[in-house]
């Protein structure tokens, strides 16, 4: 029953997108960007915490080179610093917000294989990055000193033997179970 | 190496839209027409693998970032289209699911990395092993880094010239090839070692694990 809501909001996030990529006046992305808070409506200090976290070492990597590079020739960086940053800030934004209220299993839902195919990798990368965070966090627990490089690398290297390990066998216990659930039954 | 959303102009993003749904309809099909208990786990557990390997992401001045990407390792171990849509679908599910990387930059991520560094890396290693086993793995992973780390910067550094306004100030990202060949070839060419030893060693430990357990 959620599935239309959902595939709604995933066309109208794509065509908000494109919208936004279309607009060059920093003044309609600013009234755009008042109006994507305003649907966020509680959700909108989390989001707009989480979407300036996501762009902020980019946007000032760039920014400041920027700044740097055309103060130098004396011309105004400002204005277009100020678009792109208001639409950098405005797409993550909408990313962020229809992330907050789509569920994308259902939203792609229009195909089976698309579907399970998200589905899957998605519960194996969650699983991977646990894994992956433990991993990390048992170098630092276990080493008395801040580890050297040569000890991140070999930390790095049994964590990949693991991975590829690992994935070969979830394969393995993946197919057993989508057979035993007769996925792919006629 | 992945791009940030609000940086591609929509004349670089639409058509490299329009390009990458017929590679992944093409993609899609060679898949289900191979559907079986076995493609989509593997499908789905690479993609998950390739996530994993991206997600030390260090970020660029020239606005990117370096990170190993294991693409090279998926082309020469499990075919190019297999590496193109696991990477693909770890951008998709980066970008909707884990909010990292951008929507609107997804499409000229999975050419860059997906197509042209599985490409590279699938090609190099079939060219070159005649001669050298290893050197080839290395040389694919090494290439396959360059040449998709190559590509980003170009896209990048074009969007001055494709999208500014009336008084040549750019309306997207704002430097110039000048700027970013350099500022993302750099580092890739030393990311790419990485990378050439994860193709190298990561090839010789799958397929000593496929014998020995499948």
């Amino acid at each position: 029953m959620r599935r239309r809501p959902d595939r709604l909001l995933l066309a109208l996030y794509a065509l908000a997108v494109l919208l936004v990529s279309l607009l060059h006046d920093p003044v309609w992305l600013a009234a755009l960007l008042l109006l994507a808070l305003a649907l966020a409506g509680r959700d909108a200090a989390r989001l707009l915490r989480r979407s300036l976290k996501a762009i902020l070492v980019f946007n000032l990597a760039i920014g400041g080179g920027y700044a740097i590079l055309v103060g130098l020739t004396g011309r105004d960086p400002w204005p277009t610093l100020l678009l792109i940053n208001l639409r950098v800030l405005l797409l993550t934004f909408m990313t962020f917000l229809f992330m907050a209220r789509a569920n994308l299993f259902n939203a792609l839902g229009f195909s089976r294989t698309l579907s399970y195919l998200i589905g899957l990798a998605y519960s194996q990368a969650l699983a991977f990055r646990r894994a992956h965070d433990d991993f990390h966090l048992a170098l630092l627990s276990r080493s008395p000193h801040p580890p050297t490089l040569m000890d991140r690398y070999r930390a790095s290297a049994a964590a990949a033997s693991w991975f590829m390990e690992k994935s070969l066998h979830s394969t393995r216990d993946t197919a057993q179970a989508l057979r035993s659930r007769g996925l792919f039954d006629a | 190496m992945h791009i940030p959303d609000g940086f591609l102009s929509p004349q670089t993003w639409v058509p490299a839209y329009a390009i990458c749904a017929g590679l992944w309809y093409v993609g899609g099909r060679r898949l289900k027409a191979s559907l079986d208990e076995d493609t989509l786990p593997h499908l789905a557990v690479f993609t998950a693998l390739s996530f994993v390997l991206m997600m030390a992401a260090l970020p660029l001045p020239g606005g990117s970032t370096v990170h190993a990407a294991g693409i090279a390792l998926l082309a020469v171990t499990f075919g190019v289209w297999t590496a193109f849509l696991a990477v693909s679908l770890v951008l998709v599910m980066q970008a909707l699911l884990f909010g990292d990387g951008g929507i609107t930059t997804l499409p000229v991520n999975a050419l860059a990395m997906g197509l042209a560094g599985s490409l590279t890396g699938y090609w190099t290693w079939r060219l070159a092993r005649r001669w050298n086993e290893a050197a080839a793995l290395f040389a694919a992973g090494w290439l396959s880094v360059m040449v998709a780390a190559g590509l980003v910067a170009m896209v990048l550094g074009l969007q001055p010239a494709i999208a500014h306004d009336n008084e040549g100030r750019p309306l997207f990202f704002p430097f110039g090839p000048a700027i970013t060949l350099p500022a993302i070839l750099i580092p890739h060419a030393l990311v790419g070692i990485g990378e050439g030893l994860l193709t190298l060693l990561g090839h010789h430990y799958l397929t000593r694990l496929r014998n020995k357990h499948f």
